[in-house]
């Protein structure tokens, strides 16, 4: 099968074009390196298959960063029939800058002028035919986006594989062409295939040349003894930046036919950077977004209007029965909405799916079981272990799914570029730059891309305190478990707004990020911190096509997962927690002699400081299995609050018909858990943030594995996460429990702080 | 025992030793087993590369 490669600058459209034409769902977004690895796909509408090769974005094939080696490696070493190289046509030069490196592979090469539809709206064109000619190449003009000019730039791609190509240069008027030309023939008489392109670059003084083929240095050693440039010196790689850019302002350029030649015109993207990037401002509006996001998502007083207006509740206005229930099936309906207050988009979505979805369905099934005459441990597994377990977990879809669209929003937006841009003098300062933050922001989507995406960090310690600090940015899974403790919290002890707990959980994963940062930075994986160059995407409206493919990516992730691990967690932990060690069926009220809080309580001291271990009772291991659980996924945590609810629940002498353990989304499953075992405020928020910063999932650790390199650095950083989360968890129990503690954690940190800032004076003596 | 219990026992069994092999095969295959497809990220794809390469090297 014939393979054609995608290559391009980052955020030109590779992935959207790579989408369109295999029919993939990869992920596409408005920021420069989202696609860190290649990915492959088939394109069938030619006479035979092709295989399509996606590279990540690149802005030139030296070898400075992991994602320019990929593309780099892929395109020397694999030989594709032909290089598709997509260049943004609202920003030609700088994009021609890659396809002068590209032209001097022996490879065919189809330029495909994207964004053509962009360039038009503005009044600009440019004159293929004319480019064509003066490249030598073909060139067509497409939009991947609208999926315009694909079929003919696919047949033009499958005409040119079909013709042996020579590498040209557009070097020629450089005063190195003599020296290039030279180490070119020399290469070629040592058999070296792309002697043009490798003789160029170790002109340049390439490190992965200059190790390949030592016996040529001489020559341009030799060279250089004799050479000096007025402005450039010896420096080889400048000057031939420097030819190759001459070159295509005085011959690729003109074929760019500007609407306003002369004045530069201000884009809107240009007016909303003005605010939205402003040196004073840009912080403030990031954080009142990101408030935003939680708010549209959480919040059960949706703008503040029944705060500000006094709006009566459903029973005030009279619409609830003497039980509290609705009256009718449509006050039904309302109470999703509206109880005194109108809920926010993500609350009214989640109580439908909730109250008029899961909840009758699984009602039904429970009921059905109830009447089917099967034993008790049937009924107990089927309803108490699997519908109560699964249902707690499924209950969060709506709100993780909003969560996630309006994260994607703000991605394919472009304005998240722009926080990174924001934050990068601020993440300096801790010893990061910027370009972390992309992956950071999209750990609150998945730990596993974010780890990922790593790659794009060129610094190795940079990289790896990024990867360390991802899982504190608290991602879908570990929202359950913020949400239910929280909303415990409020049913239960009646304190403050369960939004606002949520947002500060949040908040607090990123402080901690940002102290772990800072001591990692100044301690173990001391360095400079690179610096941040980044390319501002225009502003644009998100893709409808985009957002709703990322949702689904979502959901169906979440679906696989609750009916795999979740299903066979929730089995095992209900087992385990009613049968006893010597294989006796156990009553709730007994599951204090199961094998799960045998083991349980073994460990359970260790939790002790953090306020949910020995203090709690006999009944405290519950919070044990939980975060146990958590290990495997973390929607397990809450799936095993809500298989232990129904348990504990009668062992609290609580009515359980009052609870609703799996609809409620494990609210009632927590509350039955606090009155079983008498933890208080501090503790639950300790376990919230206990669970938030340790070991993340299996998926995650696996990741973390694979992108660290050595063992010995993915060891510390299992033992990083552990260390993180207990000192996390017990500073926010002590100063809970007793606000003077704060005291001491001061004293700590500022220890810390002073221990870092002495050792870092001491080694500059040193130096 | 009724039937429908012997039945649920197996089902609950399967699901169990179901997902712990699969979860098994695919750390062998190097993937993740993050329940996500390849067009999140390419985790899964990198592993698989890392193995082919050390098996290559050893070969």
């Amino acid at each position: 099968m014939k393979k054609f490669a995608l290559a391009g600058n980052p955020n030109c459209g590779k992935t959207t074009l790579f989408n369109s034409l295999t029919g993939s769902t990869a992920h596409v977004g408005n920021w420069p390196g989202v696609t860190v690895d290649k990915r492959e796909g088939i394109y069938k509408k030619l006479a035979e298959p092709i295989s399509i090769i996606d590279l990540p974005g690149i802005y030139s094939l030296s070898p400075y960063t992991p994602e320019e080696v990929i593309a780099r490696k892929y395109i020397l070493d694999e030989k594709p029939d032909c290089v598709i190289n997509i260049v943004d046509a609202t920003n030609l030069e700088r994009n021609l800058y890659l396809s002068t490196q590209i032209m001097e592979i022996d490879v065919p090469v189809v330029i495909a002028l994207n964004m053509m539809d962009a360039l038009e709206k503005a009044g600009d064109r440019i004159d293929e035919k004319e480019l064509e000619k003066r490249l030598g190449l073909p060139v067509i003009k497409i939009s991947a986006l609208k999926e315009q000019g694909l079929e003919e730039l696919m047949s033009r791609a499958f005409e040119a594989s079909g013709k042996e190509r020579k590498g040209q240069t557009v070097l020629e008027d450089s005063a190195l062409k003599h020296l290039i030309s030279d180490v070119r023939i020399a290469l070629a008489g040592q058999g070296v295939e792309n002697p043009l392109f490798h003789a160029v670059k170790l002109v340049e003084g390439d490190e992965l040349e200059v190790a390949a083929h030592k016996e040529t240095l001489p020559m341009i050693e030799e060279f250089k003894k004799t050479f000096e440039d007025d402005v450039f010196g010896t420096d080889f790689e400048a000057l031939i930046a420097d030819g190759r850019y001459k070159y295509i302002a005085g011959h690729f350029s003109p074929v760019l036919k500007k609407k306003n030649k002369e004045k530069f015109v201000e884009s809107r993207s240009d007016k909303a950077d003005k605010v939205l990037t402003h040196r004073i401002w840009g912080i403030p509006i990031f954080l009142v977004v990101l408030f935003a996001i939680f708010h549209l998502t959480f919040s059960e007083n949706f703008l503040y209007l029944g705060s500000i207006f006094g709006l009566p509740s459903l029973e005030e206005a009279g619409l609830l029965t003497a039980e509290g229930d609705p009256i009718n099936y449509g006050v039904k309906w309302l109470s999703c909405i509206y109880d005194g207050a109108v809920y926010s988009p993500g609350v009214i979505l989640n109580n439908i799916w909730n109250e008029m979805i899961v909840g009758e369905l699984f009602g039904l099934i429970q009921g059905a079981v109830e009447s089917s005459g099967m034993s008790s441990w049937a009924v107990g597994l089927i309803n108490n272990g699997i519908i109560d377990g699964i249902g707690a977990v499924l209950s969060f879809l709506p709100w993780i799914l909003t969560l996630f669209l309006l994260f994607s929003i703000l991605e394919d937006s472009g304005y998240m570029a722009r926080i990174a841009f924001i934050l990068d003098k601020m993440f300096r300062k801790f010893g990061l730059s910027g370009r972390a933050f992309m992956p950071m922001i999209m750990g609150f989507g998945c730990s596993v891309p974010a780890m990922v995406n790593t790659r794009t960090l060129a610094d190795e310690k940079e990289r790896t305190a990024t990867i360390r600090v991802i899982p504190f940015f608290s991602c879908g899974a570990k929202l359950p478990i913020l949400t239910a403790v929280a909303g415990a919290i409020v049913a239960y002890f009646g304190l403050g707004n369960a939004d606002l707990i949520t947002y500060g959980m949040y908040l607090l994963g990123i402080v901690t990020a940002i102290l772990a940062v800072l001591l990692m930075r100044s301690t173990t994986l001391k360095g400079e911190t690179p610096p941040f160059i980044m390319e501002l995407p225009a502003y644009h409206a998100p893709q409808f096509k985009n957002l709703m493919l990322h949702l689904w990516d979502k959901a169906k992730h979440f679906f696989k997962k609750a009916f795999t691990i979740i299903l066979a967690s929730t089995i095992v932990i209900w087992v385990l927690t009613h049968f006893s060690f010597n294989w006796r069926f156990l009553a709730d009220e007994e599951i204090n002699e199961s094998i799960m809080a045998g083991i349980s309580q073994l460990v359970q001291p260790i939790f002790t400081p953090l306020g949910f271990g020995s203090q709690l009772g006999e009944y405290g291991w519950v919070f044990v299995v939980g975060a146990i659980a958590g290990l495997i996924a973390k929607e397990n945590v809450i799936a095993t609050f809500s298989t232990l609810g129904a348990c504990l629940a009668a062992v609290a002498g609580l009515d359980i018909s009052g609870l609703d353990i799996a609809a409620e989304s494990g609210v009632d499953a927590v509350q039955a858990m606090i009155e079983a075992t008498g933890i208080g405020v501090p503790g639950l928020l300790a376990y919230i943030a206990f669970n938030m910063t340790t070991i993340p999932c299996f998926a995650a650790v696996a990741t973390a594995k694979a992108e660290l390199n050595g063992k010995s650095r993915f060891n510390w950083t299992l033992l990083f996460w552990l260390v993180t989360s207990y000192i996390a968890a017990a500073a926010v129990y002590t100063v809970g429990s007793w606000p003077w503690c704060v005291v001491l954690w001061l004293a700590a940190l500022a220890g810390a702080i002073a221990f870092i800032v002495i050792r870092g004076r001491k080694n500059v003596k040193r130096a | 025992m009724k039937i429908i219990e012997i039945l649920l026992i197996i089902a609950a069994a399967a699901i169990v030793v179901g997902v712990t092999i699969t979860s098994i095969i695919n750390r062998r295959k190097g993937k993740t087993s993050c329940g996500g497809d390849c067009s999140c990220c390419s985790g899964c794809c990198r592993s698989v590369k890392k193995r082919e390469d050390k098996s290559d090297k050893k070969a």
